[in-house]
């Protein structure tokens, strides 16, 4: 992280430069770019496709191979561009782009109460001290410790169905998502705590309010940014992996990580293989767009995450 | 080394702590839930009356406090539910009973563990091997082929959810290739080899997506180690290429590697819940998950507690070897 | 002068850069025979340290050697990588500047001492071993056989030092390469490990090149002296010919940047103007012109050709590469 508080060129502005020129970054940024426009206009294309995700096609499947979808590469047809669910027909397009919205929605929203609240806690603790960096410090060992993914599991079919299930997954993928951003910011506002142009604003008396937004939140606006970016992709796949084992998104709003779970047992008997495939490919790309963004933005910020232990 | 004896003593009685305050959470946020799980145990029909005697007889009438002192009472007593003919016994340490499955929590989590160690111990083995040396390779041949390879790899391996590439395989290799089962556990002690035959596809699936981050984490620390003094006083000594990478390179690499290898074991139950339902086997994932469909209280806390001690575990085990590896970390 | 042990002849050192080749060391002569001391004086950046990598076979891959080196007549320039391997650490040791850094973090001393002994002697570790403690009781480590099993970490810096010196003389090298031994350290430390070598040099008749640019360690233990400008000899003869007839207006500007206690304290330490040419850029005529103070009594010539090294007349070996004729004397 560059150290320099007012520097003639912002760093951002040279991180951002220096994304421009890596090449694997750049394959991120078009691939999450593409993808944030579809999930963005993907009522639009569903329209476009004159399609809906919910209105079963009975017709379009052969109940001579168990309601697998007619034609090949599981229905794909100039009204079904993906083909078609089996056992219910439903348009497989209209499904996988909702369904990336759904999944994009997700992560972003977490990521952004993540982020906002693991560095606000982060800095806090680090600018604060005493009683309250030990008691955060102590809680955030807790979360650590803690089976994450079966507790999400358990909580998914315990809490009672009027909670509505997005809202749950979010609200608990941001429990235990803002740890690990706030153990690794309060670590680099740490070093910036001590440094003389946060000594100067504190003997002129600002205020620890301002000290803390003005002052300290500018300076790690880097590694933020750095730490969000990463975050995502691991979002995405906590959503897809918790609608995979029946405990997230539910039916019938279209989610990636249901379409495949949906999709096991066509896989297995081999009737129907590509209904995981079109599903598969735009998780696959979701996540793989935003890890090289992520790549990029750290190298470009050359912020070094060390497992701080 | 008595520093080290003390740092483990002091550990494990912060490991207690934790452990109490977790299960206390957990306690508390599953018995607050509405749902009753005394429901699914009052036959048909249920009556108010045989549902208070179910409530009863689970211990579900008391108050969560009180249920959670005789969980902790259970641990070092045992716990019998109801009396007469019809009681049952939870003979100590009781980390809860099932009722729907009929078994104390504690044998059912013993008789689930093979399953689930079988596939994650072999796929950890597999995936410190592939993705170390492939680690090594990539930083040995920087900016080169083999480089660009490994890190394409470990792209695609942290890219991709675990169960995407399980269905991969088992489409590639049980069905179009029929290769290797797609389906099924055999106990080790029954018979080796198709024990090791029904595992190779989930140790593979695993092994490539965690060697993933191995890879990354390898060639990081090779390319920053290769370039320290006394790699170059290594050379000076007359030392071979070989001695060179291994002895002085990755000796230096291990303590970051080891690290991670620790704590993905210490969250092997995470993983194994979606391993488990890709390739169709009883492990402890399956166990949980069939648990919490049926509101099977006693057994989603015995799970959750139990993984949360292995990831404490590993922690603390992880901090050790980090002692043992590193001369210049004093567990003072 | 004896015969020598190590000829180093018309020594060039080319690095490939993304900028194109840059020469670090642009043919350069010096030997040294068994007994003897030869220093290489300059400033950072002079190519010295290049230099004595070259020697040992020791420079990255995108570096290209061309010259002679001679060991005892035989040619290592060119030398297959294993052959190589055979010499370094046994027929020529290194010593390097920062013993910390130098020294692996993760092993005991004794044990990289004995690493250095067993990789060119046919011997059990437990032989090796004794043989690094004995060494390392030569070298004045109090309570070898105890302090052998420490890491480098828990050594003093002069300690460390003698670890490093211990490591490279377990083999009885011919040839020792010291590269600034000393400069990490204390003065009164500094002083014990040159006396240190010196020992050790008269015990085992180790031909010695010492790095430096102290010129007061020089005077104290040279026999020969190299001074390098920009990756060129500027002057070359006994360490009488340098500190009391110096030819080249660099090795006199070096002088009077050294404080001496012959001279009255009323002559102010100079310093040289400028600082040294950045690789690659030096053109026709001599490298030191922009910073020399003689420029003007010599004219054109030091602009446009450039000096090669030229013996004195009448001084033996002496040898300089300078236009000006006569001996320059001190401006003030």
């Amino acid at each position: 992280m560059s150290s320099s508080v007012a520097g003639a060129v912002s760093p951002t502005r040279q991180a951002l430069r220096r994304v421009r020129r890596d090449r694997s970054a750049r394959v991120g940024l078009v691939l999450v770019a593409a993808l944030i426009v579809v999930a963005a206009a993907s009522p639009l294309l569903v329209k476009l496709s004159g399609q809906d995700a919910y209105t079963y096609h009975i017709d379009l499947l052969d109940p001579a191979r168990g309601n697998a979808p007619l034609g090949s590469f599981g229905g794909v047809s100039a009204e079904h561009w993906f083909g078609v669910e089996p056992l219910t027909g439903r348009d497989l397009f209209s499904i996988v782009v909702l369904g990336l919205r759904t999944s994009l929605v997700i992560a972003i929203v977490v990521t952004v109460v993540t982020t906002v609240i693991g560095t606000l806690l982060g800095i806090t603790a680090a600018y604060v001290g005493g009683w309250f960096d030990a008691v955060l410090s102590r809680l955030l060992d807790f979360l650590f410790g803690f089976p994450q993914l079966v507790f999400m599991i358990a909580l998914g079919i315990i809490v009672p169905a009027k909670v509505p299930r997005t809202l749950l997954l979010i609200g608990v993928l941001s429990v235990f998502g803002w740890a690990g951003l706030a153990r690794l910011i309060r670590a680099q506002a740490r070093s910036l705590v001590t440094r003389e142009f946060v000594e100067a604003a504190r003997s002129v008396g600002s205020s620890g309010w301002w000290v803390i937004t003005r002052e300290l939140l500018p300076n790690l606006l880097g590694p933020v940014l750095v730490i969000a970016t990463l975050a995502i992709p691991g979002y995405i796949g906590a959503e897809a992996a918790l609608s995979f084992l029946g405990v997230g998104v539910p039916p019938p709003t279209p989610s990636l990580g249901r379409s495949i779970s949906d999709s096991i047992v066509w896989v297995y008997t081999g009737a129907d293989p590509w209904f995981m495939v079109f599903p598969g490919i735009a998780l696959f790309a979701a996540v793989l767009g935003f890890t090289l963004l992520g790549d990029g933005v750290r190298d470009a910020f050359d912020v070094r995450l060390r497992r701080t232990r | 080394m008595p520093g080290i004896v003390w740092f483990v003593v002091r550990r494990l009685f912060a490991t207690v702590l934790v452990m109490l305050a977790l299960s206390l959470a957990v306690y508390l946020i599953f018995y607050a839930i509405p749902a009753d799980p005394a429901h699914l145990s009052c036959g048909k029909p249920c009556t108010p009356d045989r549902l208070e005697q179910a409530r009863h007889f689970m211990q579900l009438d008391q108050s969560t406090i009180q249920q959670y002192l005789n969980f902790l009472r259970g641990i070092f007593a045992g716990r019998t539910f109801g009396d007469g003919p019809a009681a049952v016994r939870c003979e100590a340490p009781c980390f809860g009973y099932s009722f729907p499955l009929g078994r104390p929590v504690t044998t059912l989590i013993a008789d689930r563990l093979p399953v689930t160690a079988s596939i994650a111990l072999g796929a950890a083995v597999l995936w410190l091997l592939i993705g170390v040396s492939l680690g090594v390779i990539a930083a040995l041949n920087r900016g080169r082929l083999l480089d660009r390879l490994s890190v394409g790899v470990a792209l695609i391996g942290v890219s991709t959810p675990s169960f995407l590439l399980g269905l991969l395989a088992i489409l590639a290799f049980g069905f179009w290739l029929n290769m290797v089962p797609v389906n099924g556990y055999v106990p080790f002690t029954e018979s080796p080899v198709d024990w090791a035959w029904h595992l190779v596809t989930p140790w593979l699936v695993l092994a490539v997506l965690q060697a993933a981050s191995y890879i990354r984490l390898t060639r990081a620390q090779m390319l920053e180690e290769l370039n320290l003094d006394h790699i170059t006083t290594a050379r000076a000594k007359g030392a071979g290429e070989a001695r060179v990478v291994v002895t002085h390179g990755l000796r230096g690499a291990l303590v970051p590697i080891v690290t991670l290898f620790g704590l993905d074991l210490g969250g092997l139950l995470g993983g194994a819940i979606l391993t488990e339902k890709v390739f169709s086997m009883q492990g402890l994932g399956e166990l949980l998950i069939s648990a919490v469909g049926q509101l099977d209280v006693a057994v989603v806390v015995g799970v959750t507690l139990f993984s949360a001690f292995l990831i404490i575990l590993a922690n603390l085990v992880v901090d050790i070897v980090h002692g043992a590896l590193d001369p210049r970390v004093s567990h003072g | 002068m004896a015969e020598p042990i190590l000829e180093v002849h018309d020594l060039r050192v080319t690095f490939a850069t993304e900028g194109g080749p840059v020469p670090a060391v642009d043919g350069i002569d010096f030997a040294v025979a068994p007994g003897e001391t030869l220093a290489i004086v300059g400033e950072s950046g002079s190519g010295k340290s290049v230099s004595s990598a070259a020697v040992m076979g020791l420079l990255p891959s995108n570096a290209e050697v061309r010259g002679e080196v001679l060991l005892d007549g035989r040619e290592l320039v060119g030398l297959e990588a294993d052959e190589l391997r055979k010499i370094r650490g046994n027929d020529i040791a290194l010593v390097f500047q920062d013993a910390l850094s130098a020294l692996n973090p993760y092993y005991s001393v004794g044990w990289q001492v004995a690493e250095a002994y067993r990789l060119h002697h046919d011997v059990s570790k437990k032989v090796a071993f004794r043989r690094a403690v004995e060494m390392l009781d030569k070298v004045g480590i109090p309570d070898a056989a105890r302090r052998a099993k420490s890491y480098p970490h828990e050594f003093s810096g002069g300690m460390r030092q003698r670890v490093v010196i211990a490591m490279a003389l377990v083999n009885n090298p011919r040839v020792l390469i010291a590269d600034e031994p000393t400069t990490a350290l204390d003065v009164t430390v500094q002083a014990q490990i040159m006396q240190l070598l010196a020992d050790v040099q008269e015990e085992f008749g180790t031909a010695l090149v010492l790095i430096s640019h102290d010129l007061g360690v020089v005077a104290e233990v040279a026999d020969d002296v190299l001074v390098m400008y920009a990756g060129r000899a500027a002057e070359r003869g006994t360490v009488r010919d340098l500190f009391f007839r110096a030819a080249h207006p660099y090795s006199l500007g070096l002088l009077g940047a050294m404080p001496r206690i012959d001279v009255p304290p009323t002559r102010r330490l100079t310093t040289i103007p400028g600082s040294p040419p950045s690789p690659g850029s030096i053109s026709a005529g001599c490298p030191f012109q922009p910073r020399c103070a003689y420029t003007e009594r010599v004219g054109e010539r030091c602009v446009t050709e450039r000096p090669e090294l030229t013996p004195r007349p009448g001084e033996g070996d002496h040898e300089a590469a300078c236009h000006l004729g006569r001996r320059p004397e001190v401006v003030a």
